[in-house]
């Protein structure tokens, strides 16, 4: 069965082959790790880099990326074979320089990327930044990544 | 731009048979609470004229988000319990939900995306409202937010055909989406949007926030502050995914809206980061 599961905004996806993680992004970043031997992986979709300590994890960047490791891990997937993948991070095509929400995007990118590094998983691919909505299809199969954003789909196949 | 297209856009928008309907109620109740000496015993007269409309404005009353505790049964009773105001954007909601609860191709919305949308703007922009100290206007601000796109029902099928050249006209250009709109189609979804409410009689203030959601720079003054709260409540729902299409993010965060409401860095970022919750409460009411 090639069940498809939606994640909500500040939600965090967890699935093993042959399902397919989905979400829609603007300014939030999907963060896709995804473990090639145990064909399993997360989906995140964080609104925000920081957590001020809401009891949120799922929310935040700084808190999300931990959380999908440590369950990855309990579900038997090991680091050495994880890899990642983000998409997301859009901006506003016009704001003032000012208004400090209008990079939320980037931030969100930049989080993303320190925590997994931190936690030594590569970024494989990156999809970000831009000003329009992408929908992203995180297939577990062979964890390949579909991003359809402005009428145009393209696919990241690298693990 | 497109004469052929610009002519069958003006063709529908000048015939008002080929707008969207809605149940009349909606528009007699909408003015209704405006008159201070509206009883409640008129108001629930008028919306129990509608049958088909008042089993759904009772499921309403007791969703998650508008229920009080204690089981509605009536409309004279939802109107004691609830209040005038808040009857009157349920009736609303049960009475647009058909025209907007559908699939807008030409913006690559599946079918429930523009209706959980503008439902998401609706309990936003009510947030907004009472952050900043306009209790008053709180339902007027949530009615235009459910509203604000209807324009898009019209004009989507036009912009499937021209999809690809508004958003090269996006970047050739450095203009807004809905701008390119314009220089396309000669009409953009906030005017078409503002044709619907004219035909559905809905107030000015109504139409002023249909009309300048992403332009609230060219609002009039009186109806600023409400095109703003609805302008920076959609633009924090598509930021956050909420219903964002074809259009993606090329649009514009007004600073003229943020100076209008005194949104400081720190609240904006705070309405944003209610999304969540905001959703959790769409959901509810769906
Ligand atoms: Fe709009
Ligand atoms: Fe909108």
């Amino acid at each position: 069965m090639n069940s498809l599961v939606n994640v909500g905004v500040s939600q965090v996806g967890f699935a093993a082959q042959p399902s397919v993680l989905r979400t829609i992004l603007g300014s939030c970043v999907g963060i896709c790790v995804y473990d090639r031997m145990k064909k399993t992986g997360s989906l995140a979709h964080i609104l925000l880099p920081n957590n001020p300590g809401d009891g949120n994890p799922e929310k935040y960047a700084d808190t999300a990326v931990p959380l999908m490791v440590q369950r990855l891990i309990k579900e038997g997937c090991k680091k050495e074979f994880m890899s990642a993948k983000l998409a997301g991070g859009a901006a506003m095509f016009k704001f003032n320089s000012n208004v400090a929400l209008g990079q939320i995007g980037d931030r969100n990118v930049e989080e993303a990327r320190k925590m997994l590094e931190k936690h030594g998983i590569p970024v494989v691919a990156e999809d970000i930044g831009g000003n329009a909505g992408r929908v992203i299809d995180f297939f577990l199969e062979d964890g390949r990544l579909k991003v359809k954003a402005g009428g145009e789909e393209k696919l990241y196949y690298k693990v | 731009m497109h004469e052929q297209i610009q002519k069958r856009i003006e063709s529908i928008i000048t015939n008002l048979d080929q707008l969207p309907s809605i149940p009349d109620v909606a528009g007699r109740v909408i003015n209704m609470v405006n008159d201070p000496e509206l009883s409640f015993k008129s108001m629930a007269d008028e919306i129990s004229k509608d049958q088909a409309i008042t089993t759904n404005i009772l499921k309403l009353c007791n969703s998650a988000f508008f229920s009080k505790g204690k089981e509605i049964t009536s409309v004279d009773r939802a109107i004691v319990t609830l209040g005038i105001k808040e009857v009157k954007d349920i009736v609303v909601i049960a009475a647009t939900r058909e025209v907007l609860n559908k699939a807008i191709l030409g913006y690559d919305l599946q079918r429930g995306e523009l209706w959980t949308h503008g439902l998401a703007v609706a309990i936003l922009a009510k947030k907004i409202a009472l952050a900043k100290n306009k209790k008053a206007v709180a339902d007027v601000a949530f009615t235009g937010g459910i509203i604000h796109d209807v324009g898009k029902t019209v004009l989507a099928l036009f912009v499937s055909n021209t999809f690809k050249e508004i958003l090269s006209t996006v970047e050739s250009k450095k203009i807004t989406f809905n701008a390119a709109e314009r220089e396309v189609m000669g009409y953009d979804h906030q005017e078409i949007g503002e044709k619907v409410l004219a035909k559905w009689k809905f107030p000015e203030v109504l139409k002023a926030m249909v009309r300048f959601h992403h332009d609230p720079a060219l609002a009039p003054k009186e109806f600023l502050e409400m095109v703003s709260i609805v302008h920076i409540a959609n633009v924090l729902c598509l930021m956050g995914g909420i219903g964002i299409g074809a259009d993606g993010l090329y649009h514009e965060l007004s600073d003229v809206a943020i100076k209008a409401l005194g949104v400081t860095n720190k609240e904006l970022e705070q309405f944003y980061s209610d999304l969540p919750v905001v959703l959790k409460q769409t959901k509810d009411m769906l």
